[in-house]
């Protein structure tokens, strides 16, 4: 069995409050595995723990029992982090610096330099197509380009696994779909990818595999497609059927000890039906 | 496709720190910074118009005083201000997670923030510097000029070298350089504070409450060492303040040297010595104390 | 974080008990080369009030100095004298190492202030008036002793007492003493060796002394041979006397 990206085992975590005796116990003996090339969510309610957990997988936080390794390295030493990339939730860069130079920074605290991390500027402005605002000061950016510009600079180093708190948050529809395609893209890649998000629909599109965490426990833990398939349905969807077909199905059916459950028209994404709309406006107004 | 290939880790990198420290001095020179250094340049500059009235030794006394003494607090103030909002800065912007979640140990994040303190403040005070030297130099010659048309050939020698010797004395260098590890080592400690402090405004306060009490530990030094008759609760009080606080007044050398003492080499040393342990010894404490918070 | 806080305040105690010794060395090696030579104590602090004090504690002394030097000055244009002179004792005390202030603090004194003094319109009594006369003169001897006490290696403070024995108190043996041990600092005026033998012949049962002081400054070379030189030696050369084979030339050289 290969090393997995993350492993945590029998992680807890308290913390002491103020002034009081109890503590609070944020992550309660969690186990999970991330193994290499997958897509992973990690789901919760606030205050169930998932950004702790995050945080200790980072090395930001101490864990009060158990251990968490990425790829193989304890996560409370500094090498373990040469393989990651992480992107906050809400990132704030340094407002002052350029695109490009909020990338150079990072790639300098990596121990990239020179032409090498000159050329992987550019590559990754190309990447998340912000090449036009590479030398436009952070500050003028807006949400969806911040958060562009934050996959970027986790991808500086090359990591083989990206930690993504929140990436689509308050981004508008067509740059929440450029980062979920850079996401599939990454995974394409072969690169590991831990994505938190409330946006449960996102999610379901891209994650192999979903924890969900409630009140520090992890309560349910698998593969998506399994999880939330519905064990004794299934779905046939036909193309240009007559009438006459579907009432023999429906005699069929009525023999056996199945039911119709359901019978209509399938339905595109209200997400796509939007896109389709805009990106024809685009093409209209001339913009990129 | 394969997935890229882990990368080997350099435990110790100047690099990563001249990283950090050249966008924190990037960061801090954006700051209100230069309003200071600007209030100091019309300072000097119209504190000249006020001395007509005395001769022009004395001129040049209350001018290198006034100087000095702004470049002292000038400094002192940039030190702490700019210190005391670095890591709440980079804590609530979230600044610091992306930081810290690349391979960069907290020893090296924190003493890159510090160099950036460092640097601004050798460019606060040599642009100071050069802006003293340059009134210092307009005046030197305009008294010159004044001489040259009001005094006898043989009496202008002794006259100019006079003047030359009232404004630029060798000893301003190193006392320069005093008050800039001066106002280093108070960065260092704000910087100390700032690790376990709750709040920039409550940074701010303790520092410049060490800084007074900086300047009257000698006294207090002084009582608690020699014999007197005060009470074992008062010497204990004496010698928690010697011990815990720093002898500002060591690094008091401005007075004097504009009253004329010239600073020799070995006290030189000694004194930049003090400065420099308080600030590694400050570092590291900080360090200490920060690398066991929990963010 | 707390122990490590609790750890923190110990270490720092441990560091203390290491740093205090060197501080109490520099401030030995500070005093010796004259820095913080200023007595801050609490007759200063009622003279300067509590802000100038707070001041000048915090590292502004000179500044506080000067802007009382500024006061005493003004004070001397109003011919507030006794105002002056509670200035010039705050101004001293705070920048003991700056000569300028006791040279004028001396000088307000012995010379301004003496003859306002004499003068005084309001005072009848002649004898009052000189013996207040004599009184300023004293206090401006007191601030050059006290400067040169705290300055002992500049020559400026000598040569002005060297000066205000020989102008005022009219005490030539002082005089003599004074400039002798102004001519023996680096720096010291070319005048100071002559000035010490000047004053050394009108101090009574020193005249031999003298003569031998003024000869040798005499055989040192053309430089020396000024013609109060020539003419003091001459009158000593016939006050005691000298066999004339032992007699230099005292006329003054002719000049083209």
């Amino acid at each position: 069995m290969s090393t997995p990206a993350i492993s945590i085992e029998n992680l807890t975590k308290e913390f002491p409050i103020p002034f009081k005796r109890e503590r609070v116990t944020a992550v309660r003996d969690l186990s999970l595995r991330v193994e290499p090339g997958q897509v992973y969510g990690l789901l919760g309610p606030n205050g169930s723990g998932k950004s702790t957990t995050m945080k200790i997988v980072l090395g930001l936080v101490s864990p009060t029992r158990g251990r968490t390794e990425i790829f193989g390295r304890d996560s409370t030493r500094v090498e373990s982090r040469e393989d990651v990339g992480f992107l906050p939730e809400n990132p704030y860069f340094y407002k002052f610096l350029t695109g490009a130079e909020t990338l150079h920074f990072f790639g300098k605290l990596c121990g990239l330099s020179g032409k090498k991390l000159r050329d992987r500027t550019k590559e990754l402005l190309a990447l998340v197509r912000l090449e036009d605002a590479a030398h436009r000061r952070i500050g003028g950016y807006s949400k969806g380009m911040l958060q562009r510009i934050g996959l970027a600079q986790a991808m500086i180093q090359e990591p083989r696994l990206l930690v993504l708190d929140e990436p689509t948050a308050g981004v508008d529809p067509a740059g929440s779909r450029e980062i979920r395609d850079l996401i599939l893209d990454f995974k394409k890649r072969g690169i590991t990818v831990l994505l938190c998000s409330h946006l449960l629909g996102q999610v379901q599109e891209i994650c192999d595999r979903i924890g969900i965490l409630h009140q520090g426990l992890l309560v349910r833990e698998g593969r998506l497609d399994e999880l939330i398939s519905i064990e004794n349905q299934t779905e046939l969807i036909l193309e240009n059927a007559s009438p006459e077909l579907l009432a023999d199905l429906q005699a069929a059916v009525a023999k056996s000890t199945a039911r119709v459950v359901e019978q209509r028209r399938p339905q595109t994404t209200l997400e796509r039906y939007f896109l389709e709309v805009t990106s024809d406006e685009k093409k209209v107004k001339g913009d990129p | 496709m394969n997935a890229p290939a882990a990368t080997q880790h350099r435990a110790f990198s100047p690099s990563r720190i001249a990283a950090i420290a050249s966008n924190t001095l990037l960061e801090l020179i954006r700051l209100k910074v230069f309003y200071f250094l600007l209030i100091f340049a019309l300072l000097i500059i119209g504190c000249s118009f006020f001395l007509v009235n005395l001769s022009f030794q004395e001129q040049f006394q209350v001018l290198k005083d006034v100087s000095l003494g702004a470049m002292s607090i000038f400094t002192w103030l940039l030190a702490v201000l700019a210190t005391a909002m670095l890591l709440p800065k980079d804590i609530e912007d979230r600044t610091l997670y992306t930081i810290l979640a690349k391979p960069v140990p907290r020893l090296e994040y924190l003493l890159g923030k510090l160099l950036g303190v460092l640097a601004l403040l050798f460019v606060a005070i040599s642009l100071m510097s050069v802006m003293f030297v340059l009134v210092l130099y307009i005046r030197e010659q305009a008294a010159i000029h004044v001489a040259t048309r009001s005094m006898a050939p043989a009496e202008l020698a002794g006259e100019i070298a006079s003047i030359r010797a009232s404004t630029f004395t060798v000893s301003l260098i190193p006392c320069i350089v005093i008050i800039y590890l001066k106002a280093a080592l108070c960065g260092a400690l704000t910087l100390l504070l700032s690790t376990f402090a709750s709040s920039s405004i409550f940074t701010i306060i303790v520092s410049v409450v060490v800084y007074l009490i900086g300047h009257v530990q000698p006294i207090a030094r002084e009582y608690w060492l020699a014999t007197n008759d005060a009470g074992a609760g008062t010497k204990i009080f004496l010698a928690l303040i010697s011990l815990i606080f720093p002898d500002l007044t060591a690094f008091n050398l401005v007075d004097d040297v504009v009253a004329g003492n010239a600073i020799a080499l070995g006290l030189f040393l000694k004194t930049a010595a003090l400065g420099v342990t308080y600030i590694v010894v400050y570092y590291l404490a900080a360090y200490f104390a920060f690398s066991a918070k929990e963010l | 974080m707390k122990r490590r806080l609790l750890v923190l305040f110990v270490a720092l105690l441990a560091f203390g008990a290491v740093k205090v010794p060197y501080e109490e060395h520099l401030e030995r090696v500070h005093r010796a080369a004259f820095f913080h030579g200023a007595k801050l104590d609490l007759g200063l602090r009622e003279q300067i009030g509590q802000l100038g004090f707070l001041a000048a504690l915090s590292g502004f002394r000179s500044l506080v100095a000067d802007a009382l030097y500024i006061h005493a000055h003004a004070a001397w244009e109003r011919t507030e004298w006794g105002r002056m002179k509670l200035d010039f004792d705050a101004v001293t005390a705070l920048q003991p190492r700056c000569v300028l202030f006791w040279d004028q603090a001396a000088w307000h004194m012995a010379f301004n202030a003496s003859i306002a003094a004499r003068d005084n319109p309001k005072q009848p009594r002649e004898a009052l008036r000189i013996r207040d006369q004599r009184q300023y003169w004293k206090l401006g001897e007191d601030y050059l002793l006290r400067g040169i006490a705290n300055n002992p290696e500049r020559p400026l403070l000598y040569d002005r007492l060297g000066f205000l024995y020989r102008e005022k108190f009219k005490d030539h043996c002082k005089s003599a003493a004074i400039y002798a041990e102004c001519a023996k600092l680096p720096g010291a005026p070319q005048y100071a060796h002559r000035f010490a033998a000047y004053e050394l012949a009108q101090c009574p049962g020193h005249e031999r002394e003298a003569y031998e002081l003024l000869l040798a400054l005499f055989h040192k070379g053309e430089d020396e041979r000024l013609p109060t030189l020539l003419r003091i030696l001459g009158e000593l050369q016939e006050k005691l006397n000298v066999p004339p084979e032992r007699k230099v030339d005292t006329r003054a050289p002719s000049h083209p």
